[in-house]
Formats: C-alpha cells, sequence, structure tokens
C-alpha cells in the first residue's frame, strides 16, 4: 500500500476560476436535459440544482486520475442520492471519467448507466447506493482505510436533504463525529424536496447544520450556486483538523431554468416542447 | 438433555456460558487472532459485543485493526463495505439476528451485491439464548441464503469452528459464518481432516435405509438420532452439511433410492436446510420420504437450551419420531 497518499498527484487539471467553473456547469446543465429527454420524465430538477456542486466537486476540489480509475490514493465521491444520475453521469463524462458517448445509453435497456447508478459502470461509482441512507457509512469505512495506511485521500459523500430522514445517517454522523474523521466531507444537497414535495411538509430537518454540530462536526451553509462559495467552503474543510465537516449546500431545484426554477417535482416530466424550452434558456446566447 | 437450572445473566454472559465447571475455549476468538496476524488485510468490527463475540481477544491484541462502531449494526455493515472497497477484509461482529435480519437491505446493498469479502459474524444461533425471541435467531439462514453471492456457514459446534473461520477467509466473497459459543456442554463434530471444504457435505455415517441431514448443533443430536433409531432396528445415516449455500448437489445422490430423509436444524424449518435440501431433492427427481426438524414456523420465548429445545422439537427423540413418521410415508 502507497504511504502518505501521493499527497502531490493530481493528474486530472484542477479548475479553480469561478468563471471557468460556471461554464462547466452550463455544460452540465445542457447535458442534464439532453440525457432525460428521450425518456420523457427523469431527475431534471436535482440535476440542474446540483450542476455548480458537481462541477466544483468534480473540477476544483477532487484528485483523480482518468486514466487510473482504481488509484488506491483518489479522492472518493459517493453519491448517496444514486438517482440524481443525470446530472451524476454528465459530470464523469465531462470530466472524462466515463466514456462520453456511452452515457447515451442512460436509461436505456442493458445499459451499465442505469436511472439508480450501479457499480457496474465501473470503480467510478465508489458503491452502489440507491438505497437512501447508505452512503455516509460506506465513507466512513473508506475514510477509516485511508487513515489506516496514512494515505491522504479524502473521501467525499454527498446526501440529499430528504435522505436525512433515514435514521442510519444518524448512526453514521454520530461514528464520524466520535471518530473526529477528518478527512471526510459530507456535502448534503439541501433542496428542500422529496418524493412528496417540500421536506417540510413531510418531516422537518431544520437546523441541519446544528445537528451536525451538536455532534462534534464542522459545519457550513453554503449557497449551492455561488461557485467562489463553494470552493471555499471545500477549501475550510479540507484544512479542518479533528473533526469531520458537513456543508449544508442549499439548491434551487431547476436551477438555470427560469420556468423550472423552483419546481419541487421529484420526477420532473420533460416532454419535447419543455426540453426545447429549456435548451433555449441554457444557449449561451441567452445567459446574462 | 437434562435441563439446567435457571442461570444469571451478566454483562459478560449474554450465551448461558459458565453452565461447564471449567472455563471453555474462545474457538472463535482465537482463530481470528491467529488468522488476522497472519493476514494485514483483517480488520475486526463490533457493535458493542466485544467479549460476547469473543473479539476481545482481537481487541486487546491488534487494537489499530479494531473498530468498535456502537450499538448501530446497519452503520457497521456500511463501514464493512467501505473497508472491503479499500482492500480490507472484515469481520463483523454480532448476535446472529443483529447481524443478519437487523441490516439485511445493508447487507444486500453493500455486501452481497458488489460481491464483497466481507466477512458477518453471528452468534447465538436459533434457540440458544435466554434472552428471548429478540434475540434468538431462527430465520438468518433463510435471509442469508437468499442473497445472491453469500456464502452460508454453519460448522457442526465450537471446535469445528476454526475450520469455518478459515473457510470463510479463504472465500473471495461474502460469507455469513453462524457459530455457537462453546459452553462445556458440547464441542461440535471435528471434521479428521482439520479442513471444511465450501460447498461439500461430511458424511459421517453411511446412510442404511435412511439419510439425517444436520447443521449445527443438530448434527450431534442426528448422530444421537442415528442411534436410537438403530437400536430399534433402523439404519439411517447422518451427514453433517456446514455449508448451507452453496449446497453440495451430492446430497441428491446420496439420497437417491432411500427410504426417507429427514433434516434438521436449530432454525426455522422455512428456507434453511430443510427448504434447501427439499428444494435439491424436488428438482433432482429423488423420490423418498421426507420431513424437516426445526422451529416449526413460531416464535419462541426465553429459556435455557435444554428446556427450549425439547419444547419446540429440536431434540435427538424428536428427530427420531419424525423420522419414523416419515419412513411411513417413503
Amino acid at each position: 500500500m502507497p504511504r502518505n497518499g501521493e499527497a502531490d498527484r493530481q493528474p486530472a487539471r484542477r479548475v479553480r476560476d469561478p468563471a471557468e467553473l460556471a461554464e462547466v456547469a452550463l455544460r452540465l446543465r445542457r447535458k442534464v436535459i439532453e440525457l432525460v429527454a428521450p425518456t420523457g420524465q427523469g431527475y431534471v430538477q436535482q440535476g440542474l440544482g446540483a450542476a455548480d456542486l458537481f462541477a466544483v466537486l468534480y473540477f476544483a476540489e477532487l484528485r483523480l486520475d482518468p486514466a487510473d480509475p482504481d488509484w488506491i490514493s483518489r479522492d472518493r465521491l459517493l453519491l448517496s442520492t444514486a438517482h440524481n444520475t443525470a446530472i451524476f453521469y454528465a459530470t464523469l463524462a465531462e470530466r472524462g471519467l466515463v466514456p462520453a458517448d456511452a452515457i447515451a445509453g442512460y436509461c436505456k435497456d442493458g445499459s451499465p448507466f442505469e436511472v439508480n447508478a450501479s457499480e457496474r459502470v465501473g470503480t467510478v461509482i465508489e458503491a452502489t447506493c440507491g438505497s437512501l441512507g447508505q452512503g455516509l457509512s460506506v465513507g466512513i469505512g473508506m475514510a477509516l482505510a485511508a487513515r489506516r495506511r496514512g494515505d491522504s485521500a479524502r473521501i467525499y459523500v454527498v446526501l440529499g436533504d430528504g435522505e436525512l430522514q433515514e435514521g442510519q445517517v444518524w448512526e453514521a454522523a454520530l461514528l464520524a463525529g466520535s471518530l473526529g474523521l477528518d478527512n471526510l466531507c459530507l456535502l448534503i444537497d439541501d433542496n428542500r424536496m422529496q418524493v412528496e414535495g417540500h421536506v417540510d411538509t413531510v418531516v422537518k430537518l431544520e437546523p441541519i447544520a446544528g445537528k451536525f454540530a451538536s455532534f462534534g462536526w464542522a459545519q457550513d451553509n453554503v449557497d449551492g450556486h455561488d461557485i467562489s462559495a463553494l470552493i471555499g467552503a471545500l477549501d475550510r474543510a479540507r484544512t479542518t483538523t479533528g473533526r469531520p465537516s458537513c456543508l449544508v449546500v442549499r439548491t434551487l431545484p431547476g436551477k438555470g431554468v427560469p420556468a423550472l426554477e423552483g419546481i419541487l417535482a421529484h420526477n420532473l416530466k420533460l416532454p419535447e416542447e419543455v426540453a426545447a424550452m429549456a435548451r433555449e434558456a441554457l444557449a449561451t446566447e441567452n445567459r446574462p | 438433555m437434562t435441563p439446567a437450572a435457571p442461570q444469571t445473566l451478566t454483562v459478560e454472559d449474554f450465551n448461558q456460558r459458565g453452565a461447564a465447571a471449567a472455563p471453555a475455549r474462545k474457538f472463535y476468538g482465537e482463530t481470528l487472532l491467529d488468522l488476522a496476524r497472519q493476514d494485514p488485510r483483517i480488520v475486526c468490527l463490533t457493535a458493542d459485543l466485544t467479549i460476547p463475540t469473543e473479539t476481545d481477544l482481537f481487541r486487546d491484541a491488534l487494537p489499530e485493526r479494531f473498530h468498535q462502531v456502537g450499538i448501530a449494526e446497519a452503520n457497521m455493515i456500511g463501514l464493512a463495505g467501505g473497508m472491503a472497497r479499500s482492500g480490507e477484509i472484515p469481520f463483523v461482529h454480532s448476535f446472529c439476528v443483529f447481524a443478519t435480519r437487523r441490516c439485511y437491505d445493508q447487507i444486500a446493498m453493500q455486501v452481497a451485491y458488489p460481491n464483497l469479502a466481507v466477512k458477518i459474524v453471528g452468534l447465538i444461533p436459533g434457540l440458544t439464548t435466554m434472552l428471548g425471541v429478540s434475540h434468538q435467531a431462527t430465520d438468518d439462514i433463510a435471509l442469508m441464503r437468499a442473497l445472491p453471492n453469500m456464502t452460508v456457514i454453519e460448522p457442526s459446534g465450537p471446535a469445528a469452528v476454526p475450520a469455518a473461520v478459515r473457510a470463510a477467509l479463504a472465500h473471495d466473497g461474502p460469507v455469513y459464518l453462524r457459530l455457537k459459543r462453546a459452553d462445556g456442554t458440547e464441542a461440535g463434530v471435528v471434521a479428521e481432516e482439520g479442513a471444511l471444504p465450501l460447498g461439500r457435505m461430511r458424511v459421517l455415517r453411511q446412510p442404511g435405509e435412511g439419510l439425517l441431514l444436520a447443521c449445527g448443533m443438530m448434527v450431534e443430536a442426528s448422530l444421537a438420532a442415528a442411534d436410537i433409531l438403530a437400536a430399534e432396528g433402523i439404519a439411517v445415516g447422518v451427514v453433517d452439511v456446514p455449508t448451507l449455500k452453496p449446497l453440495d448437489p451430492e446430497i441428491a445422490t446420496l439420497a437417491s433410492g432411500l427410504r426417507a430423509v429427514v433434516t434438521a436444524e436449530n432454525h426455522s424449518i422455512i428456507g434453511g436446510l430443510g427448504s434447501a435440501v427439499a428444494e435439491l431433492l424436488m428438482e433432482s427427481g429423488v423420490r423418498t420420504g421426507f420431513s424437516r426438524v426445526g422451529v416449526r414456523d413460531v416464535f419462541a420465548e426465553g429459556g435455557t437450551t435444554p428446556y427450549l429445545f425439547e419444547r419446540y422439537g429440536l431434540t435427538a427423540e424428536a428427530i427420531a419420531k419424525t423420522y419414523r413418521e416419515a419412513r411411513g410415508r417413503g
């Protein structure tokens, strides 16, 4: 096992310029529409909402080697909300971690690019997490293993806010706080939405950051569409010692397509006329 | 079996230990530690049951590879998945019921589906605890058998545990180990060759007119049942089936042409050894009298093991009686 995690290795160029990252996020949003449109329904709102977060995570933060997906010291990202695949696959393809043409099979029979991300795709799907509430536990196992082998690899876990209603999340949160796992960073995609609507109409979650603070975590509330703020929050998390970090990332469902913004649809219908409207809104010439 | 006197439970004594005069050996804990000293990939996880799962030996000797995760089995399974994906071989520990049913979806998604080398180790099989229905695992074999990629092992008793643990480690995939701690009252039937080949039955006594197939504690009971039947002039063989999954297909060959076959397990008659054997015999076209000895689709209650085995029909006499009935249909 390698020691010290080859701390300087960063094969994929890090993008730290907010303007360039915004361009990446725009391309990802277009890809979300492109991926879901053939099915006519899918995880559009979550994908558009998380595009800035995914752009920052995969292009500015994670240490990955597209040429060596099994690199032991890679940073790992676990998408516990494994249904948010349109943005996930779009990002992996944009970053060169999966073949760009392969994700055209999204949701088609026989394709490994299923609606819930499965490790059939490859190592880049670090665990199969469609059953909500499990990703943080797996991430803790990876963080403990990295710590034991003296590896500087960091573990990132993305949970949905509604997913916090799963009890296992709190078993994991309690343990990670107790262990002081500072190589673990939890990102809560706080889009205020779950299958039955607004999270507050199902089971109230606030204060999310306060809950994690009381469990021994460093925590921060971040505007999920402020790319500089996201970069800064991830920088602080990376340099926090002795505690795991939790970033509550407030995202707006449908972000980037004004007609869709704020619509709480877990599985949005996307007929061709809506897809066309979204493409129009996301066209470069229509950007502010 | 003679009923034992009621015993006092202590923190270290969840499993009716102390019935024997001499302290019982920690067959499991000693074996795991031996293996871990040789294989640095092995890590040990426990959910607040270190001493009752004999992992105190590991904790004291290899503390950097020991993880106390608290009373949170679902989380523990997730951790194990993450560790196995990082190149470690996690042995996770709890009582059988909490190691399986309590965290079934987590095992399915984070261990079985990715086919990871996670070894799930349960102590307290079936009706071997005074702690009652909450602590009695009577459906764990059924649950684990139903998972693709899962191997299920129940050795015949504490003395047969070391070979089972070595077999579990040697198998590159998920394993459920259903174990019983030694309490001095029974030791299990140790293989002459000292190994436990996965997926292979062990013929302890060749069939006469019929056959008793058993796993775990019921192996010794079946040997005693065969003696009872022999005294009546009925010759039956006895087979130890330590691997519940994959089941040895040679069982069908051995059972072919016999008057009757009876299975015996310290588990529900649904989904365990009896079900597995029935499935195999039917699909192999073996026609024979057949019956299952096990917990007959009921919840039990807390009590001493001899009392519960008597009450729920898990004794040698119950096996013999069941065989007599089965041969009447054979």
